[in-house]
């Protein structure tokens, strides 16, 4: 099957019941995008399809053919961080890391469809990405901050 | 204190561009060419005989390469101190979920179809699941070898409780007889998963008689030797490969399936890759222990407390080899940090068909403070006085020994609690079902064997080499500061080498707080070889003697009389050519000689129709020594409050007739950002730490008294006591309706 990712058109030999995080991990090596729960209630396997977040772990990499697949390789890389990333890395919003692609591929749909979030809407947005280190409350922080940041304000 | 230019400031983690563009790499990310995968079978029955594995079926499936069961590979028992354990099930298995067979396939669905065709036969035996029914009269032994085992000390006659301490302290029975009231209480708490969101995972290829393991494990030196008794090879022939580690938090230095997977890739002649699904997390992983306390205390009527006993019961599972020291402390923390004369603490552990316990933050920690700081409200409250009061009466002072008898120096409990209080409005009004409580405990961070190098070329290179594989803390960043301090550069120019396994000796790697204190010390040390090592390579340039110069903190070097020009160690490295290298290792014994509070205030509303307890405001008091990196610490202690939230609200790793009914993230619920509440934290910096930039731990301090923080507020707003955790609506609705 064919998968545009990130932009790139891909070629995979996966079956019709290959989930998207294992053909995504496993035959087009982007491992950035972690598996955790495999039953998409931690998030952690987020990745964006024309824009819309899902859980690519309960996703049939079948399913996505024909669209526009959005990665954390796709975000931003070392000489050109998103916003969210510099974000991230400033104000804690990630210590080991394993939900951190995840976590922002979540805020980036978050600041697609809501540029300005307050608090509560992150909250909000961000329940279905759990994190075990972070007690959330920097996550939060690193995404307000990306937001002023995009508005100008950081 | 002290004025630094790196270390107390915000540092960006020198992991964070790594981590955010997803090019980290963890375990399960780490490909081979000719790659398979692994899966094992674990048992339905929680203590059977094996009669037969019947394995032809599974065999003979296409894209099948091996399949191995506890026949194929009989020899050394696997522990991390007792060891009890065979890697695959041999004749008997004692838990729902031990492992007993596994598979190696092309893929990962062959290798489940394959499991799936394996039929084992058993011989029921009877089984015990909790503390009480293990230690009856008449209960079947589950380790009748038990003296046998490496790292066991024989017992007098049979019994599940495989391991028990008595300390005793003044007489007991003396404080008791001069008590006024004697006020006794039971405590259980339950299991608990790490939920570390990456599962447990391992490859390992085996080449020209090398075996080579990626794993995730904060231990890896521990991880390589374990598996080298186990498999019977010298641990020089394995290497363990640097990798990030998703995740911890205590649960990560048991290997789980790795030595399985060391035999699947012997059996199968290919690099193995198994990756651990959450249901076997849950199943079969190493959790929290569930424990029973019972606490009884004399007190007299002035609010002094004469007498403690503590008996301490921790239901380790059907096995002990997931336990680092083979047993769970924490006890002592079920003494606490009150002036106590006479004491009794017994701590048991305790063998059931359960899943085995291993390490979580504070292992012990959070259960016996919960029973003892609840045990306290209800002393004060028996006693008509306010729990604060209670407690500024009663907690130990700097040069009085706590009640487990361990003296610390410049002990700052009062001073800590106080502050909390201020930071939480503890006195001031509340309306009606909204409950105010505290809980404060103490730990001092541990020691270990750390090393590391730093590197300086000509080019400018500065690279920092450490053993530890870096677990989410920031042990790596927090190294990396200190070497920028201390060479006067700034910390984005330093590299971090995460080593792999035989770099060095051995390392003690991520446990019990040490990350900091190890690494600050080390770092330290390092430090200063590197300067030794430009100072010399200045003299020799100058053909002078090295004791003339000295090393600026401005990162300058400089002779006594000026005789040289003073120049930057940058530049002399440019005009030589020359490479300086500076190595340290350190070997920190025992516990810090100063320990750190914490105290945390909650404030609940409950709901008297529901037992719905929402959490409205939580405030944690940390003494705290030095702080090395502001953000990370902040995380430390964010995040140590809400795994404890959810460990006093919300988790438990739920057993029914010995099976793990709570098999997913949808079952065994921890807190989303939903779940959090407004958090007030408030720092009492000092120069009491320990090591060069006089710090201590936070990791496990900031998650220890969550519970019984929030089981005091609930008591304080319902006038009725949950003793046993989880605190959820229901149990807070049962307990209304009996005790309200």
């Amino acid at each position: 099957m064919q998968l545009n990712v990130n932009g790139r058109t891909l070629e995979a030999e996966a079956t019709g019941l290959a989930t998207l995080v294992d053909v995504l991990r496993y035959e087009l090596d982007l491992t950035g995008t972690k598996e955790a729960c495999g039953v998409g209630v931690c998030g952690a396997c987020t990745v964006l399809l024309d824009g819309r977040m899902v859980a690519s772990c309960i996703t049939l990499a079948a399913q996505a053919q024909g669209a526009q697949i959005q990665t954390i390789e796709g975000l931003g890389d070392r000489e050109l961080l998103d916003p969210l990333q510099e974000s991230f890395i400033t104000d804690g919003g990630f210590q080991c890391g394993i939900c951190t692609p995840g976590q922002l591929m979540a805020a980036k749909a978050l600041l697609e469809h809501n540029p300005q979030p307050t608090e509560d809407e992150i909250k909000h947005w961000m329940m279905g990405n759990l994190c075990r280190c972070t007690g959330y409350y920097q996550i939060i922080e690193s995404v307000a901050n990306a937001a002023n940041a995009a508005r100008g304000d950081r | 204190m002290t004025a630094y230019q790196t270390v107390g400031t915000a540092t960006a983690r020198v992991d964070g561009v790594d981590k955010t563009t997803g090019r980290a790499e963890y375990a399960a990310d780490h490909a081979l060419p000719g790659i398979i995968w692994g899966k094992v079978l674990h048992s339905s029955r929680p203590h059977a005989r094996i009669v037969r594995i019947d394995t032809t079926e599974a065999t003979a499936l296409p894209g099948v390469r091996a399949v191995i069961t506890g026949d194929d590979i009989r020899g050394n028992l696997y522990g991390r101190a007792i060891k009890d354990m065979p890697v695959l099930a041999v004749d008997v298995v004692r838990y729902v979920g031990e492992r007993i067979a596994a598979v190696a396939a092309d893929d990962e669905a062959t290798a489940q179809r394959a499991l799936d065709l394996i039929e084992v036969e058993y011989e029921d035996l009877p089984a015990v699941f909790d503390i009480e029914e293990a230690l009856g009269a008449d209960a079947p032994i589950i380790h009748p070898a038990y003296g046998t085992y490496p790292g066991s000390k024989p017992l007098d006659a049979p019994s599940n409780g495989y391991h028990r301490t008595v300390q005793n302290r003044g007489d007991l029975d003396a404080g008791f007889a001069e008590a006024d009231e004697i006020i006794e209480h039971i405590y259980t708490t339950q299991r608990q998963h790490q939920a570390y969101l990456e599962p447990h995972t391992t490859v390992v290829a085996i080449e020209g008689g090398h075996t080579n393991v990626w794993t995730n494990s904060k231990v890896p030196y521990a991880t390589r030797d374990g598996l080298a008794f186990t498999i019977g090879i010298p641990a020089d022939t394995i290497t363990v490969h640097a990798l990030y580690i998703g995740g911890d938090f205590g649960g990560k230095g048991t290997p789980l399936n790795m030595p399985i997977c060391y035999y699947l890739a012997r059996e199968s002649g290919r690099p193995v890759r198994m990756v651990s699904d959450y249901i076997e997390e849950f199943l079969a992983g190493n959790p929290r222990h569930a424990t029973l306390i019972k606490l009884r205390t004399g007190v007299k009527r002035d609010g002094t407390m004469t007498a403690h006993h503590v008996q301490f019961f921790v239901n380790c599972g059907a096995y002990a080899g997931y336990k680092p020291a083979g047993v769970i402390g924490g006890a002592n923390h079920a003494a606490g940090p009150y002036r106590i004369p006479n004491t009794r603490v017994e701590a048991t552990q305790v063998y059931t068909n359960t899943v085995p316990g291993g390490h979580m933050r504070t292992p012990g920690g959070p259960q016996t403070v919960f029973a003892l700081e609840s045990h306290i409200d209800e002393i004060a409250r028996a006693l008509g006085r306010d729990p604060y009061d209670f407690r500024m009466q009663n907690l130990a002072e700097d040069g009085e020994q706590n009640a487990a008898g361990e003296t610390f120096a410049r002990v700052r409990a009062k001073e800590t609690l106080q502050a909390g209080a201020e930071a939480a409005g503890y006195a001031q009004p509340k309306g009606l079902h909204i409950g105010r409580g505290m809980a404060l405990g103490d730990h001092a961070a541990g020691g270990g064997h750390g090393s590391a190098t730093v590197t300086l070329t000509p080019d400018g290179g500065i690279t920092v080499g450490t053993p530890i594989f870096e677990q989410g803390t920031g042990t790596h960043t927090t190294l990396l500061q200190i070497v920028a301090e201390e060479l006067a550069v700034d910390p984005e120019r330093v590299h971090l080498d995460s080593w792999d396994t035989g770099a060095v000796d051995t390392d003690s790697g991520i446990g019990g707080s040490r990350g900091t204190r190890v690494a600050s010390t080390v770092g330290h040390e390092v430090a200063q070889e590197t300067r030794r090592a430009l100072l010399r390579i200045a003299a020799e340039a100058a053909n002078r003697h090295v004791d003339e110069f000295t090393f600026g903190n401005d990162g300058v070097i400089r002779h006594n009389s000026n005789i040289v020009a003073p120049r930057s160690w940058g530049d002399l490295l440019v005009a030589t050519g020359q490479t300086a290298v500076g190595h340290a290792e350190a070997d920190i014994e025992g516990r810090a000689s100063a320990t750190g509070f914490a105290a945390q205030f909650a404030e609940v509303s409950v709901d008297p129709e529901t037992g719905e307890v929402k959490l409205l405001q939580f405030t944690s008091a940390h003494d705290v020594g030095m702080v090395l990196n502001p953000v990370g610490h902040q995380g430390q202690v964010n995040g140590g409050i809400v795994q404890g939230i959810g460990f006093a609200m919300m988790e438990e790793l739920r057993v029914e007739d010995g099976r793990v009914t709570t098999l997913s993230f949808g079952d065994y619920k921890i807190p989303s950002a939903g779940d959090i509440p407004p958090l007030k934290t408030v720092l009492l910096p000092s120069d009491d730490g320990v090591g060069p930039y006089v710090v201590k731990g936070i990791g496990e301090n900031s998650n220890t008294p969550v519970a019984a923080a929030i089981a005091n507020a609930v008591a304080d707003a319902i006038g009725a006591r949950v003793r046993n955790l989880p605190i959820t609506s229901e149990r807070v609705y049962r307990t209304l309706k009996s005790q309200g």
